[in-house]
């Protein structure tokens, strides 16, 4: 496991990397280019998440041949690219070397000591709603609650998927060039698919949770860093609407694990998708996501999100418009506590015309070793006529030498187009403070009413009771 | 603090040159900030000071049989600069005020009114440099602008800031509530407040959805001014510090705002106006009138100076006099 290697693992010659299975010389050929160009670390860590698969119990999920093009595409991909550095520029304030100082251990086995009452397991769901529960990655239906649901929607896990369904989402899957290294990895060691599939027409007035929670995580000081990969698809009908609540969460505070998450939401014409995406673990924990969203004509998606834990979160969101007309809104509140990096890497690219796009990025920095991390791009191409784009970035550093990177990032081709952004960084002002103390209240009172108030605009989005449970947790671990 | 926006308007793709007029240029605008910033420590006020009593006794007027008047704010050559240039503005300010009384303080523009009034509740933008101030017999100067208003001092700001995102309720709330704990007496929930607060609002002529309003948000000036006062009477200061809570008002808005300043009077409670104009006088009748010059008070006296004023404006009652 510690040795690097050069020469190409010989279980990964058995699979097939290109995803074409008919010419074996073909596929040999392309290896051996791969092996040669692969970061030797890339080709370890392909060999660890190889040998994990190889143990997993959920054996026939795994062989589910959807799981398996995924697998082999993602291994193929995995193999071209090296371990990101600050060199390159995705990555360029986002440090990642800890993880690979990690011994990364992914997660293929189902943990016992949780039950569904657990009161760990609660999280912000209200126990009213229905409700998918993914521990580790894999679906566990016995913690879900899916009788809220009309009986025309399927919500579970791939492998319970009907025939119809597993149709729609195989277009999808494995069908994004853009993804980085974190995405080929989710692709390579995802032990299910949670699916979530709303047809035409039919409309979900209950919000779906979607609830991840990491269950293996180690306690301080040793090196292991167990790696969970789940992958969900959203597909969402011609006309019809749901309303997602992600959630993710984790094990004991305190405890060290890594989630590499991924998400694709697929909106066909006229549909709509309220996705509130809540990202609430321990400090211990790295937390890397993927979110990609395919819009057509006269679609809407709506993302509101709020990350307050994890010492290393990286949110890659990347939007495809695919059609006119379409509604895209996105809002995201970022906490950076005491060693924690919270970055959103956005990508909008508008191709088409008369489409609607609004960004609001907000960060608070409490700690001198918090930093934030922001690179927003919204291009607006040739075909994007009369586009409406907007983008805000605002950010308040409360204490020396607090950091935030920005990036915002507005690229327009076309001509008659309205766009505006902007980017803004202070600490809390004197003068609103002054006014709290002149009226008898606190210093510190005041400062957590103006954070608060800051927070606000973004956590407001949410619906009640799901925004009082995140402003009561938001209040619960800001310090100032 | 290192806050770079680069426009590069050269680097972007340009149309066609048959495409008709532009409405909006093709640009690229990138921008990268990078940045560490540092805070100064809160500066903290504090002096040493003898806390004489030894005051000079305005003359009071009618009978002085009864219990003898008990002296409510005492500055004695007060002095302060600006806190990051350290240019001094106040050049030591003499200023007396018992229970009960009305003062005026009046002046040019720029002479120093906002700042005393300010340095009297603790802004942070001034720091003091020597005198003292006295308050119901307690050093006010070693206290935080909270606990300053917990001792019953309120100051009108003569330009509220807005506080965006917390709601006029809330933020009263937490006043009047603050003050409770600090008292010792029970807090109100959001309910009983509003059964609290509605009378004030009713005194002032305000609408009760001032109250969902953010602070100060979009407030007109009167509206302001307006707020501040339903603040004082909330919090039922002690001392009222008004900075030209006259200006901006029309004629009806200073008659409700002046009716429920009056209406606070007691025996016991005093106001410390400040203007530079006469006609809030004709409204909140003062006891004694002050004239505020370079940092200084240079005169004092009765009614009868603003008809001085009046007559020979601010030169006629200059220092030389
Ligand atoms: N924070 C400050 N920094 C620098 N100069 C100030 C500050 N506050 C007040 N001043 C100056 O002090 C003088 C008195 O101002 P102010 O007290 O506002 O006058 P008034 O209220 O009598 O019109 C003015 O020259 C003003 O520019
Ligand atoms: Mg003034």
């Amino acid at each position: 496991m510690a040795s690097t290697s050069f020469s190409f693992p010989s279980r990964l010659l058995h699979r097939n990397p290109t995803g074409s299975s008919r010419n074996p010389r073909k596929r040999t050929a392309t290896v051996r280019t791969l092996a040669a160009l692969s970061d030797p670390y890339v080709l370890q860590l392909a060999e660890t998440f190889e040998d994990s698969l190889s143990s997993a119990p959920s054996a026939d999920t795994l062989s589910l041949p959807i799981l398996q093009n995924l697998r082999d595409s993602s291994s193929a991909s995995l193999l071209s690219k090296t371990w990101p550095s600050s060199k390159d520029e995705p990555f360029r304030f986002t440090d990642v070397s800890f993880l690979k100082k990690s011994e990364i251990a992914p997660v293929s086995t189902v943990p016992s000591r949780y039950s569904p009452e657990n009161p760990q397991l609660l999280g912000v769901c209200d126990g009213q709603s229905p409700s998918l529960f993914l521990i580790d990655g894999r679906v566990v239906e016995t913690f879900s609650d899916l009788s809220g649901l009309p009986s025309d929607v399927f919500v579970g896990s791939v492998s319970a998927a009907p025939e119809s369904v597993l149709r729609v989402i195989s277009d999808s899957v494995a069908n994004f060039s853009q993804g980085d290294l974190f995405w080929d990895l989710n692709g390579m060691g995802a032990l299910d698919i949670a699916v979530i599939h709303v047809p035409a027409g039919t409309r979900i007035e209950k919000p779906l949770y979607l609830r991840l929670f990491s269950s293996q995580g180690v306690g301080d000081g040793l090196n292991t860093l167990p790696v969970s990969n789940p992958r969900c698809i959203v597909v969402v009908e011609k006309g019809a609407y749901i309303e997602i609540i992600e959630e993710y969460f984790g094990g004991e505070e305190g405890e060290s694990y890594w989630t590499n998450s991924v998400m694709e939401v697929a909106i066909a014409d006229g549909g709509r998708v309220r996705h509130s995406y809540l990202q609430m673990h321990g400090k211990n924990a790295a937390h890397i996501k993927w979110t990609l969203v395919r819009q057509e004509a006269s679609s809407g998606y709506e993302l509101v999100e709020v990350s307050t834990g994890a010492k290393l979160s990286r949110h890659n969101l990347h939007i495809q418009q695919l059609g006119p007309d379409t509604q895209t809104n996105l809002s995201a509140l970022h906490l950076c506590g005491c060693n924690q990096l919270q970055d959103l890497h956005s990508r909008l690219v508008l191709d088409h015309p008369r489409g609607e796009a609004r960004q609001l990025h907000k960060s608070i920095v409490s700690h001198s070793s918090g930093r934030g991390v922001f690179d927003g791009n919204i291009q607006v191409n040739r075909y994007a006529q009369q586009t409406d784009a907007g983008q805000m970035s605002r950010n308040l550093l409360l204490v020396p030498r607090a950091t935030v990177d920005l990036k915002p990032n507005l690229q327009i081709i076309a001509d008659d187009v309205q766009c505006s952004h902007g980017a803004t960084m202070s600490d809390l002002e004197t003068e609103p403070l002054f006014y709290f103390q002149a009226r008898g209240i606190d210093l510190q009172t005041a400062r957590k009413a103006l954070l608060f108030s800051f927070g606000a605009e973004v956590t407001a989005l949410l619906h009640t009771p799901l925004r009082k449970r995140v402003e009561d947790h938001v209040k619960r671990i800001t310090h100032c | 603090m290192a806050h770079t926006l680069h426009v590069l308007t050269s680097a972007s793709p340009v149309p066609c040159s048959r495409s008709p007029p532009l409405k909006h240029r093709p640009f690229t605008v990138f921008s990268s900030t990078h940045l560490r910033r540092s805070i100064p420590p809160l500066t903290r006020r504090s002096l040493s000071l003898n806390a004489s009593l030894a005051v000079e006794s305005p003359s009071i007027s009618g009978s002085g049989e009864a219990e003898p008047l008990k002296p409510l704010l005492e500055v004695k050559d007060l002095t302060a600069v600006v806190a990051e240039s350290k240019e001094e503005l106040l050049h030591g300010v003499n200023l007396t005020i018992y229970e009960g009384e009305v003062h005026a303080v009046m002046g040019k523009n720029g002479s120093g009114k906002s700042t005393f009034s300010k340095v009297l509740v603790g802004h942070p933008d001034y720091e003091v440099t020597g005198g003292s101030v006295i308050f119901k017999g307690q050093n006010l100067l070693d206290m935080e602008p909270d606990e300053r208003s917990h001792t019953g001092l309120f100051m009108s700001f003569q330009s509220p800031v807005a506080i965006p995102g917390v709601s006029n309720s809330d933020f009263l709330l937490m006043a009047y509530n603050a003050r409770q704990a600090k008292l010792g007496l029970p807090e109100l929930d959001p309910i009983k407040f509003y059964s609290y607060i509605q009378p004030k609002l009713a005194a002032l002529n305000m609408d009760p959805l001032f109250l969902n309003r953010n602070v100060n948000e979009g407030f007109s000036g009167g509206e302001r001014k307006r707020n501040e006062i339903l603040q004082l009477s909330v919090l039922e200061a002690d001392l009222a510090v008004l900075d030209e809570i006259d200006s901006g008002l029309d004629v009806d808005a200073l008659q409700d705002v002046a009716k429920a300043v009056n209406s606070l009077l007691t025996p016991k409670r005093s106001i410390l106006m400040i203007t530079h104009y006469r006609r809030l006088l004709d409204y909140i009748t003062p006891t004694y009138i002050h004239i505020m010059e370079d940092g200084r008070i240079v005169k004092t006296g009765d009614v009868s100076i603003a008809q001085l004023l009046e007559e020979g404006g601010y030169k006629a009652l200059s220092s030389t006099s």
